[in-house]
Formats: structure tokens, sequence, C-alpha cells
């Protein structure tokens, strides 16, 4: 008896060690793994992609900003900067510091990858998109930029990241800045979301719990010192003005022509018929191609015809064949025109 | 030189210009224009009233209140049929090559004064495991295919995944995995091979993984067996036959609820980084071909899967003749890794003779309770049951079967990890080759081969440990 409870126990402790040290992600040895990047070269390449974030946004960089990005105390940013203009990827101007262009180029590169892989995550991946972000901000350091071109060949050269961020191109060429943040709107206006900024992830998280995503058209509502009000594909969403200036938009002028707000796919009763306007942005990749494979494309016409025994998938008529599709993405399919049998 | 790229360079301006929808804007119109020339060209005639026929019957077969119940009785009685249906020709395929074919072999080779260990390897060995994996393997498969291909061509099974399908996206696989669940019960490897009907990458990898938690046709005769002896003998006499039969089913189960676990943790963790696409298609019911559908499943799937065993068997059956044949030190090796292996095996409730089994029946589960009874006559020194060393058998009465079992050390403790570990178990080298050949990946194949073993340790100490203080 006393034997075997030692026995037990032992076992109990081996399995319990063995999580410890494989469990993905959270484990020994995953977290082994992270610790082996090269700590010098990752704390380098951050503090260009934040000199150039400053760049882009016609903003200054201080020691104090780059202490608070790379979340490093004063002093060891200090000898990051150091180290970065014996390298002579920036230099001093007197005021500030300005990359030159060797560090123009060095950053552009980094940012290229880390905006690929977050593309890749998206559109080839089942990865969260709470997690793409991380997950990019780890491979941005450890992929060749030559992998990373193969990867956007692959991928066909996409140009914006799923945060609707521009991906350098292998020239390192990137856009003018353009949008507004959703805090410039007026009551009433239309607008297309532009951007979602992925940084820092709580406040992107929320973005993401309100179902926001680049591509989709919004409308104001109301807005005042202290909260946000408006209306995305007919859902209300409040957010507070320093979660809400995370977003940019463009303002669509013509308000006269656009359709204020569409019903989903997912709103047909069995029986009643639809025509299809379009699939929303957030549905990417593969998901994407097998909705249009199957006759998903606007104009289609589209009937409810058959619920599962749990309620979920529901089977559509569309051009003659009946396809299961799930409520997530049938949320995600606009319609127009809803008539009952 | 100059021309081109001043070309190129205007085409990455415009690039910036014409923003990502291009593409599908570019899709998007193909289908459009597609669709019009249809609109004008194609004419269409007929099939209404079949297609209303369709609505009636999927009205019917996914409601609330006939759904699952018409599910459960196809499913049962198909699975009862191939159970019941296969017992009369596998006696007869037995009576002819083990009965018949085997000792005409024998004393063929006799006569011809052909050497003790020539005659062994390939008599004993070679030819009785593949006899065995033929008598055993090829009936349940000829009625279990055929009828299942039969449901599928009829356009049943899509609606089965259908009305799955909420509780596999829970699990955060895909409503096909139904079929692939309920085909392996019929054959693991063959539930492989059927992954090929789910088009997402993750979910496909999804099935293909936890195929192994379907109890396949090899298994459920040891499982029975096993909980006849065992399981029944814990239970008052006149309740024996219904505690074994719950323990059988409780197995079975409890492999259904790990393959929705696995599933579930699995596309959390490991298979993040596989893309995911769903749909589903629900096919109008046609009247099923019968002689294609027989031809088809005969051909691809009972002979595919046949002839993989057969490969397997062949070199496993010479080298379970082997390990009980080549001695050192007047003991075989067989005996050598059984004493070696016991104080492992025991620490998990099972023994040595267990381990050994599984891993050189590794070609078919079917002969894992012949390999077990050869072994365990061979270890206790029984005489007079069995063939002689290295020669599988399997005795006709299941109290003889329990006499060499007690006398092997077995208790009920045995029984329960034995049938706990025949669940939980790596595949059979047939599904793993076919799990190499449908996803071309080793670390897929290491990962789905390894995962259920390590769970079978895991759980069989458990099991045994806490019994131990219980009892």
């Amino acid at each position: 008896m006393d034997s075997n409870l030692y026995t037990l126990i032992v076992g109990t402790s081996i399995l319990l060690f063995s999580g410890y040290l494989f469990f993905p992600e959270k484990g020994l040895i995953a977290k082994w793994k992270r610790a082996l990047l090269n700590n010098k070269r990752v704390k380098i390449e951050d503090a260009l992609k934040h000199f150039y974030d400053c760049e882009y946004n016609n903003a200054d960089c201080s020691l104090a900003s780059i202490s608070g990005s790379l979340t490093l105390p004063k002093d060891d940013a200090a000898k990051v900067i150091d180290t970065l203009q014996d390298m002579g990827l920036i230099t001093n101007t007197g005021d500030r510091f300005i990359l030159t262009s060797e560090g123009r180029s060095y950053a552009l590169r980094v940012i290229r990858v880390h905006r690929l892989w977050e593309r890749y995550l998206a559109d080839e991946t089942s990865v969260n998109e709470t997690e793409w972000h991380s997950q990019a901000e780890e491979m941005e350091h450890m992929m060749s930029i030559e992998a990373a071109n193969e990867l956007a060949a692959q991928i066909g050269n996409p140009i914006m990241d799923p945060h609707g961020d521009p991906i350098p191109s292998t020239k390192g060429e990137l856009p003018q800045k353009i949008g507004i943040p959703i805090t410039q709107l007026n009551e009433g206006e239309f607008a297309k979301i532009l951007h979602l900024e992925d940084e820092p992830s709580t406040v992107y998280a929320q973005l993401v719990a309100e179902g926001l995503y680049v591509g989709q058209q919004i409308r104001m509502i109301e807005k005042s010192s202290n909260r946000i009000k408006f209306e995305a594909n007919g859902e209300i969403a409040i957010l507070a003005p320093i979660i809400a200036n995370n977003i940019s938009v463009n303002l669509i002028p013509d308000s006269k022509n656009v359709v204020k707000s569409f019903k989903k796919l997912s709103d047909l009763s069995v029986g009643q018929k639809g025509t299809i306007v379009g699939i929303a942005k957030a549905v990417r990749g593969q998901q994407r191609r097998r909705l249009l494979d199957l006759g998903v494309v606007p104009g289609s016409e589209v009937k409810a015809e058959i619920q599962s025994l749990g309620g979920d998938p529901t089977g559509y008529r569309i051009r003659g064949a009946t396809i299961a599709i799930r409520k997530k993405h049938a949320s995600q399919v606009f319609i127009k025109d809803i008539i009952s049998e | 030189m100059k021309e081109n790229e001043i070309l190129i360079n205007r085409a990455n301006e415009l690039r910036w210009e014409l923003g990502e929808t291009l593409h599908d804007s570019l899709l998007e119109s193909i289908y459009k224009d597609a669709a019009e020339i249809s609109k004008k060209t194609v004419k269409s005639f007929g099939d209404k009233e079949s297609y209303a026929f369709d609505i009636k019957l999927d009205k019917i077969l996914t409601s609330k209140l006939y759904g699952f119940p018409i599910m459960f009785i196809l499913l049962a009685f198909v699975f009862w049929i191939t159970i019941v249906g296969a017992n009369v020709p596998s006696a007869f395929i037995a009576s002819i090559l083990l009965d018949t074919v085997h000792p005409w072999l024998k004393s063929l080779s006799y006569s011809i004064g052909l050497p003790f260990f020539i005659d062994g390897v390939l008599l004993d060995g070679a030819y009785l495991s593949m006899a065995w994996v033929i008598a055993v393997m090829l009936p349940p498969m000829a009625i279990f295919f055929p009828m299942y291909t039969l449901l599928e061509d009829f356009g049943y099974l899509p609606r089965v995944s259908f009305n799955m399908d909420s509780l596999f996206r829970k699990a955060g696989a895909h409503g096909k995995q139904a079929l692939t669940m309920a085909m392996g019960f019929g054959c693991n490897a063959a539930g492989v091979v059927a992954a090929r009907v789910i088009d997402s990458p993750r979910e496909r990898l999804l099935a293909i993984i936890t195929n192994n938690f379907s109890l396949c046709n090899g298994r459920w005769p040891t499982q029975i067996l096993i909980a006849s002896i065992f399981i029944g003998s814990l239970a008052p006499p006149y309740l024996a036959g219904l505690a074994s039969a719950a323990a059988v089913v409780s197995v079975a189960l409890l492999g259904i609820i790990l393959s929705l676990v696995v599933s579930y943790s699995l596309s959390k963790t490991a298979l993040k980084g596989e893309a995911s696409a769903y749909s589903l298609e629900l096919p109008p019911y046609r009247p099923p071909r019968i002689m294609q559908t027989l031809y088809t499943s005969l051909i691809d799937r009972t002979i595919f899967v046949l002839w993989r065993a057969i490969v397997f068997a062949v070199p496993a059956g010479i080298v379970i003749w082997l390990v009980a044949n080549i001695t050192i030190e007047g003991s075989s090796l067989a005996q050598i890794f059984i004493e070696w292996s016991n104080p492992f095996g025991l620490l998990i409730g099972l023994n040595g003779v267990i381990l050994l089994a599984y891993i050189i029946a590794i070609p078919a589960n079917e002969i894992v309770i012949p390999t077990v009874l050869m072994l365990t006559v061979l270890s206790a020194g029984l005489t007079g049951v069995g063939e002689g060393s290295g020669v599988i058998f399997e005795l006709s009465s299941i109290q003889d079967t329990a006499i060499i079992l007690h006398a092997g050390g077995w208790t009920a403790l045995t029984g329960i990890c034995l049938m706990l570990f025949s669940l939980l178990h790596n595949p059979c080298s047939t599904t793993i080759y076919t799990i190499y050949k449908e996803t071309r990946s080793i670390k897929w194949t290491v990962f789905s081969t390894v995962m259920p073993l390590i769970m079978g340790i895991v759980v069989c100490f458990f099991v045994a440990q806490i019994w131990h203080i219980i009892s």
C-alpha cells in the first residue's frame, strides 16, 4: 500500500514535470527556445523599428520613448542607442536622432518580414488574430530577407498586412501615410476602416472583440469627450476615445450613395431568399477562396434551405447546390433584397 | 533596359494605388461574367420534383426529433451486420488457410526434408501470420466497406456530418470527422484515407491524427474476449454478459470522447499553423449504384487495405517466429525480453508478454491475442496447449483461453489495463504507413504514432496504481 502510494506520487510528479517542460508556448523548453534568440540583435532591431515608426508618423523619438517601447531601463536604452550610432545606423543631429539610409533600409527589412509574417498567419493559418502581432515580433528577428521574399512570392506579393499597414516592397518603398483617426469623423459621416493599430495588444484585443476589421464600413453616430459611438455593419460599437484613436479611417465623401448597412446571410431564416452583396474582408485566405469557389459572389441568389440538428451550420441553396455554411462565416457574408416565400 | 525599369517602377507605384482588393475584384468579375454567360446560354428543365423530394427527406433526416435516432440505428445496424456477418466467412477462410493449407504445407515440407529453421520461418512465421490477417480482416472489411459506401453514395453520410458539425465545431474540427471516425470503427487505415473528404488542411490532419481513437475491427474481438473473461467475472453471474458488454461500449465511448478532447487541444496548440476553410456540400439524394459501389469498395478500400496489411504481416510473422525460437544461453529472445520488460509492464498494470505482443504484432491488431497466447504458453512453460513456440494460435473456447491467461498470472487489473491499452496505443503499421502516405510528413506520422502510446502508458499507470491502493 505504501509503496504503491509512493509510485503514484512519483508518477504524478513525472507527469507534471514533463508538462512543465514540454507545454506548448508556456513550457520551459519553449521559453528556453525563445531566450536563445540573440538578445542584442533583438534590441537593435526593435529600436530601429521604433525610430522608423517615429519617422513615418512624423513624431519625435526620445530616450524615454525608446525605453518605453523596448521596455528597457533608460540606462540600457542609452546603451542601445550608442551601439546604433557606432554601427552607423542612426546619427545625432543635435536635438534628436534620425536614421541614416543604412539604418532606414535595415529597419524596413525587419518591418517587411514582420508584416509579411502577419499576413501569412492571417491568410494561411488558423492562428488567432490576437496572436499575429506577437508571433511576428519573434519571427522578424529570425527570418532572413531572402526567405521572406520567397514567402511573399508564395502568398501572392501582398501589399498590406492584416492590420492595414503597408508592407515595404523589396526596394524598401512605402506609400504616403493616409487616413485619419476615427475620432476626427463628424456625426453621421461614413468611412472605411483603413488601419487597426496592433500595439498595445490589450487595446487591439478590444478592437478585435468588437468585431472590427480593416475594410469595414462604419458610420459615426455620436462622439463626446468620453466615448465614441459608431455603427459597424449594423452593430453599434462604443469605445473610449483613447482606444478609438487606434483606428484610422478613410472618409467616404459622397454619403448619399452609401448603403447604410447590409443584412447578413446568417439573418436569413429557413425559406427566405436574398441576393449576395459581398464577403467581409475579415474572411481571408483559403476560407475566402472557398466561399468564392462555391459561388458566394455578388449577384448570386441564395436561399436558406435547411438547418442542422444543432442549429448551426445552415444549408444554403446557391447556384443549384446546397452548401452548409457555419454561422461564423455566414455572418460575414452580406446580402440584400430579402424575400420570404 | 531603361524602359524596363521605368515600367517596373510605374507598376510598383500603381500597386499601392490599386489597393489590395484587386485580386478579389478580378475574381468576382470573372464569376459574374461566367454567371451571366451561363444565364444566357444554359437552359435547365425538369428536376423540380426530385428536388422537392430531397427537401422532404432532408427535413426528416436532419430534424431534431428523428435525426439522431435514425443515425444511431443505421450506424449500429452497419456495425452489427459487420460483426455478426463476418463470423461465418472468417471461420470458413480460417478452416481453409489455417486448418487445411497450413498442415498440408507442413507435411509437404516434412516430406522434402526442409530444415526445421526454414520450415519455421516460412510456414509457421510468414505464412501463418499472413493467413491469419487475411482470415480475420477480409470478411469484416468486405462487408463493412460496401455498406458504408452505399450510404455514402445515396447521400446520407453528408447529412450525418451536417448534423454532427456543431459538436465537432466546438472541438475545432470538421463535421466530416464524424464520417472518418465511423470509418475508423471499421479500419483505421481506411479511416485515415477517408479523411481525404475533408478539404481543409487543419481539420483533415485532426481527423487523421485522432482516427486511432476509433476502436477498429481488429480491436473489437480483443475487447470482447478480455471483457468476457475478466469483467464478466467481477459481476454476479446473471449480470456477467451485461457487465462485459457495458465495459466494451464504455471503452469505445471513451475513444470517441478522447478523439474530441484531443482534437480540441490540438486545434488550439500544435495545429494552429494549419489553414482552415469550412464548407460542406449536401449533394442531392440518388439511388446508389450497387454494382459500381461493390466494385469500388472492394478494390479501392478492401483490397487496398488488405494488401498493405499483408505486406507488413509477412515480415512480422517471421519476427514473431524468430524471437520465440532464437535462443541465447537456453532462453529465447522472447523470454529474455519478457523478463526484462516485465517490471515496467506490471507498473502500468500489464506484463512483459503484452508489451512484447504489441511490439511484434504491430502489423495488425487482429493478431495481438494469438501472439499473446503463444507468448504466454512459451513464457509460463505450459505444456499441452498451443502449437509450439513461435506458432500463433487461438482457442475456440473462452474458458480455455481464460485458463491460459490465469496461468500467465493475469488478474482483473491486467484485463482492464489491456482493454485500455488496446484503445490507447500506437496505430498498426498499416495505419502508420497510410498516415505517412496521406500526410507526406514524418513529423505528423511520428506524432500520431507516439501520442496515443504515451496516453495509453499514462492512463494504464494511473489506473493500475490507484487500483492497487484501493484494493
